[in-house]
């Protein structure tokens, strides 16, 4: 056997070691794996955001980039699109259209999907545009202007040919309100159409694909003319995917709360090994070691010990993370790069230096004696660097894990200071117990003074039981919370057709078809369209001083108003209270009302195609967008268009099948407008899907984090335990006293515990439910788990009684 | 000194299985101890000192023979009526004092009597502390006190519950001369004064010297 091989074999001869070893083992084990996963989703998301946008970065503008700014990405793959609304005519049916003119490069990321026919053609995917001459039109297009693939379409001063039907662009984004049907043509015969002259509104983008968009963005941003903006794949992911910022931040807060609860374990272990070297610290001194040679060595030879261990969790930690990839059925190489691999190296590694090494330090500076003496080392114990590195350990971690924690910082710092000031509030609770138990029985009386009387063992048990507590909760909690709001957002029967432009009339028919085909239907919307012209009487270009783009948008074109007694579910009002089935009463959306500087009080008027609409906002709506339900700017009270020309808008979900049910339906009602949203919903339902396994795998892990420092914790006390039971035995104790002892101690942890954890769990629910419920605070029964965990560790203690009771034998 | 022995272990034998096979610690000892007598167990380390007074006091069970406390058996119960047995008749010192690190001197003292569901502890524990020298130091706990002040909390501990025998393995092992003296003049004189039977296991011929009788084992057997 080699010197090496020895040295690291060594300390394993000592239980304090193996424990240590167990908590290092899951630490690196739990580490590795969130961080490994959370690489897989952020490569995934990050190549569906990129396809959603396009490209990695899209320089958008009302025309083409200067010279300067195509220096810039000449060099890169880019494709430069140019978007314009236009009409159609045929048959004297007049239809606005939206038209993406794109060059020969597009799309850079992602297919197009085709169909050859209206209603059951073949489907076909493709990654090019549309050749010269030809265009791809959207369905509704067909539908309205009654068109097939194949006809010729008029557009401007050109026609082209309908080669294809199109189901799907990848770069469509997640939204579907653009409510005018896509035109995709060549450019290359936009000159010939006509369409575009000097003065003429348009979009000109450029997608361009790029290893590291914040370079490109940030030499672009100096040159931005005031038209021109960049997206990135962030912005698309974080303002189209609410799930995935609210999985993002999960994760952030998984692994964060993984690496305190590690660091807890790491932290109970590595006080009991260092209290086991304090001999050869002590004895290294009479040799006449320095400081400097003692630190090195016991804390070389441990590091070398542990460094095995570490790797052993590493892999183990691979293993899961594939294992996870492969159940969930995402394929491709491993995306965790290097930095993520050196990340699950140096965590582990730096909790146990972060914990070891003040402690270490302190034992080196122990007169030998002392501890030769085996007089009671307290200087070693109270260390304020160690409190700090207890601290700062794992939250430094869990900042370089987490790679931003400035989302989280509050949350950790609750959570940290909580978990460290608990225990210390409830240490004079136990001290008053102690002074009271003169009177109690003898078992509570020893178990009080357990407890009591050994702070340094007492306080971080309770405080990693605390913590190991709370986090369950806390997980269990936001954890399901999120699931269950992904689950209400996007339910499998989510509306999968809109329809717009429908008559009164219409009503019944589309009843019998819906019953017909299995659909199920939701409510349906009057609409009326309107341009706001006055508020409280002034014109409304004069009252609104804070124009912006929003704001911009809505004063210039007709909005869909509608009428509604019930608040939509996906609505949320902020101000002011909610009109019910008053009169004369308007609710606007949030952020429109803030662009427009509308409070409740104001007075507006709209003019319709019957005259004027007058209402008194009485509420503001904060609408989630991300809802696959109709939302609308402006709500109006019941009664408000009694006199005004209303079509109805509605949504239903139809279940799979041809498409000769919808073809029905056209026929049988073809005036209206019917969106057909299946494909936005399943790429919508994908993400949510992957999010929810992800977090079911996530909070797998914590459960099992938190279960190790429950473990650890009592491992870390098993020897005293024992040494304890054995002093009683010799002095004559019966078994039932040694298990009411270990009993009534672990009851009175558990509690002590379980109040502290419900504490931390009801302080953070404001944080959480600002980080992840956009405010709403969850209450669920998870907010009981940590009194049912105290129950359980009052219950475990009971067993450990029983069985060190039983098993054993006092010695001399 | 009545001749009724207070103790007897009859042809106790111990052995125990390990990787190399069955180990005989002890083989075949006949011991009797006499109320108010004291007994010294020598030999050299490893010859199963330890083992015989694990055995003698109920903390182990023998492979073979049998032990009688007060000439009921003691052995053949079950580890529940030992501890009953043991914390009503017998007292503990230990070598390394084996002192409840977060209990005070009083409190330590006051433990077995607590155990034997005595309410008010306090006075007996102060008195025997106050006997010992320590009447001063209550309320300090072992990590205050030096090695022979803790032994003699030890002996206090020992002595409260006014054993028939008081146990004793290496009393004076963990002490310099100097309080190892004076640990073992109070061990005796309190042993004379309180009619308790000692059994005591040494390596110190001085100390073996002070007991009554002497005892000598060597590679588990036992000599007179």
């Amino acid at each position: 056997m080699t010197e090496l091989s020895r040295l690291m074999l060594r300390p394993w001869r000592d239980s304090a070691f193996r424990i240590l070893a167990l908590a290092l083992l899951v630490a690196s084990l739990a580490l590795t794996s969130v961080v490994l996963l959370r690489a897989e989703l952020d490569a995934r998301f990050n190549a569906r955001g990129a396809e959603m946008l396009g490209g990695h970065l899209v320089l958008d503008g009302s025309r083409a980039p200067e010279p300067a700014q195509r220096e810039i990405f000449s060099d890169l793959a880019h494709s430069e699109l140019i978007k314009f609304q236009s009409v159609v005519v045929h048959n004297e049916q007049v239809l606005l259209v939206s038209v993406k003119a794109v060059d020969q490069h597009w799309p850079l990321l992602g297919e197009v999907l085709l169909s050859d026919q209206r209603f059951g053609g073949t489907q076909s995917s493709v990654q090019h545009g549309p050749e010269a001459g030809e265009v791809w039109v959207a369905d509704q297009l067909l539908d309205r202007i009654g068109l097939q693939v194949g006809d010729v379409l008029p557009l401007g001063q050109s026609s082209l040919r309908i080669s294809a039907m199109l189901v799907r662009e990848p770069d469509q984004g997640g939204g579907f309100y653009s409510m005018n049907p896509r035109v995709l043509m060549n450019r290359s015969d936009l000159d010939r159409t006509g369409i575009l002259a000097p003065g003429s509104r348009y979009g000109y983008d450029v997608a361009m694909l790029t290893g590291n968009p914040e370079a490109i963005s940030e030499q672009l941003t100096p040159t931005l003319r005031p038209d021109q903006e960049i997206e990135n794949v962030d912005d698309t992911l974080n303002r189209s995917m609410g799930p995935l910022k609210q999985l993002t931040l999960w994760v952030s807060l998984g692994v964060m709360l993984i690496t305190v609860l590690c660091g807890a374990a790491i932290y109970l272990t590595t006080g009991l090994r260092v209290a086991r070297r304090a001999t050869m610290a002590a004895l290294l001194r009479t040799f006449g070691a320095s400081r400097q040679t003692i630190i090195r060595r016991l804390l070389g030879h441990e590091l070398l010990a542990v460094l095995p261990v570490v790797l052993i969790g590493i892999g183990c930690g691979g293993l899961i993370a594939v294992s996870a990839r492969n159940a969930l059925g995402w394929e491709g190489a491993l995306a965790a790069g290097a930095s993520e691999w050196l990340l699950v190296l140096l965590g582990p590694l730096t909790l146990f230096a972060a914990f070891a090494l003040p402690r270490m330090s302190a034992l080196a500076a122990v007169p030998a004696l002392q501890v030769l003496n085996r007089q009671d080392h307290q200087s070693l114990r109270r260390s304020g660097i160690e409190l700090a590195a207890a601290l700062i350990g794992p939250m430094a971690v869990a900042a370089i894990v987490t790679g931003s924690i400035q989302d989280l910082l509050l949350v950790l710092l609750l959570l940290a200071s909580l978990g460290v000031l608990l225990p210390a509030l409830v240490w004079p609770l136990l001290v008053a117990l102690d002074k009271r138990s003169k009177r109690w029985s003898v078992a509570s009386r020893i178990a009080v003074r357990r407890l009591s009387r050994r702070r340094t063992t007492t306080l971080p048990l309770m405080a990693a039981l605390t913590l190991a507590m709370a986090i369950l909760a806390l997980a269990g909690q936001s954890g399901t919370g999120l699931l269950s709001e992904w689950q209400r957002k996007l339910p499998a029967n989510a509306p999968n057709h809109f329809i717009l432009n429908l008559f009164a009339e219409d009503q019944q028919v589309l009843e019998q078809w819906q019953q017909q085909h299995g659909a199920i239907a939701n409510p349906l919307y009057p609409i009326v369209r309107g341009r706001l012209t006055l508020i409280n009487d002034v014109p409304v270009r004069e009252a609104v001083t804070k124009e912006n783009d929003r704001a911009d948008r809505a004063l210039n074109r007709d909005l869909a108003l509608t009428e509604e007694g019930r608040l939509p579910e996906s609505n949320l009002v902020r101000d002011g209270q909610w009109h019910g089935e008053r009169r004369g009463e308007v609710s606007v959306e949030a952020e429109l009302a803030d662009s427009l500087g509308l409070k409740a009080g104001d007075h507006l008027t709209f003019v319709t195609s019957r005259g004027e609409l007058q209402a008194t906002v009485t509420s503001i709506r904060e609408v989630d967008w991300e809802s696959f339900a109709p939302n609308f700017y402006f709500m109006f009270s019941p009664g408000a268009f009694v006199d005004q020309d209303a079509t109805w808008l509605t949504s239903f979900w139809l279940p799979e099948g041809d498409g000769r049910r919808v073809a029905e339906l056209m026929s049988a009602l073809p005036h209206i407008t019917l969106l057909d949203v299946n494909a936005i919903l399943e790429r919508a339902q994908g993400i949510v899907t992957q999010a929810s396994q992800a977090t079911a795998v996530l909070a797998g892990l914590l459960v099992s984090a938190a279960l190790l420092v429950l473990v650890a914790a009592l491992l870390a006390t098993a020897d005293q335990r024992r040494a304890d039971q054995g002093l009683l035995r010799a002095l004559g104790a019966r078994q039932a006293l040694l298990r009411k002892v270990n009993w009534l101690e672990f009851v009175a942890l558990g509690l002590g515990a379980a109040i502290g954890a419900t504490l931390i769990v009801l302080a953070a629910m404001a944080p959480l439910g600002i980080l992840l419920f956009k405010g709403q605070l969850l209450w669920s029964w998870w907010q009981c788990l940590p009194l049912l965990t105290g129950a359980g560790v009052a219950l475990l203690g009971g067993l450990i009684g029983r069985r060190v009771a039983a098993g054993y034998r006092p010695s001399m | 000194m009545q001749d009724s022995p207070i103790l007897s272990a009859l042809s106790v034998g111990k052995a125990v299985s390990g990787p190399e096979g069955t180990l005989t610690l002890l083989e075949a000892a006949t011991v009797n101890v006499k109320a108010g007598e004291s007994v010294a167990i020598t030999g050299p380390s490893g010859s199963g000192k330890s083992t015989l007074l694990g055995l003698l006091a109920g903390l182990d069970v023998p492979s073979s023979g049998e032990i009688l406390l007060q000439g009921s058996a003691f052995s053949s119960l079950d580890e529940d009526q030992r501890a009953a047995r043991r914390g009503a008749l017998c007292g503990f010192v230990f070598q390394s004092f084996h002192l409840v690190q977060d209990l005070t001197a009083l409190e330590n003292v006051m433990l077995p009597l607590e155990l034997q569901g005595q309410r008010n502890a306090e006075p007996a524990a102060r008195e025997w502390l106050g006997k010992v020298g320590l009447g001063a130091r209550l309320g300090h706990f072992p990590g205050q006190l030096s090695g022979g002040e803790q032994q003699r909390v030890a002996l206090a501990r020992a002595f409260v519950v006014q054993p028939k025998l008081l146990f004793a393995d290496e009393p004076t092992g963990s002490l310099d001369h100097a309080n190892g003296e004076h640990i073992a003049d109070l061990l005796f004189e309190m042993n004379r004064a309180t009619g308790t039977a000692l059994v005591l296991v040494t390596h110190d011929p001085a100390l073996a010297a002070r007991c009554d009788r002497q005892l000598r084992l060597e590679a588990g057997r036992l000599h007179d």
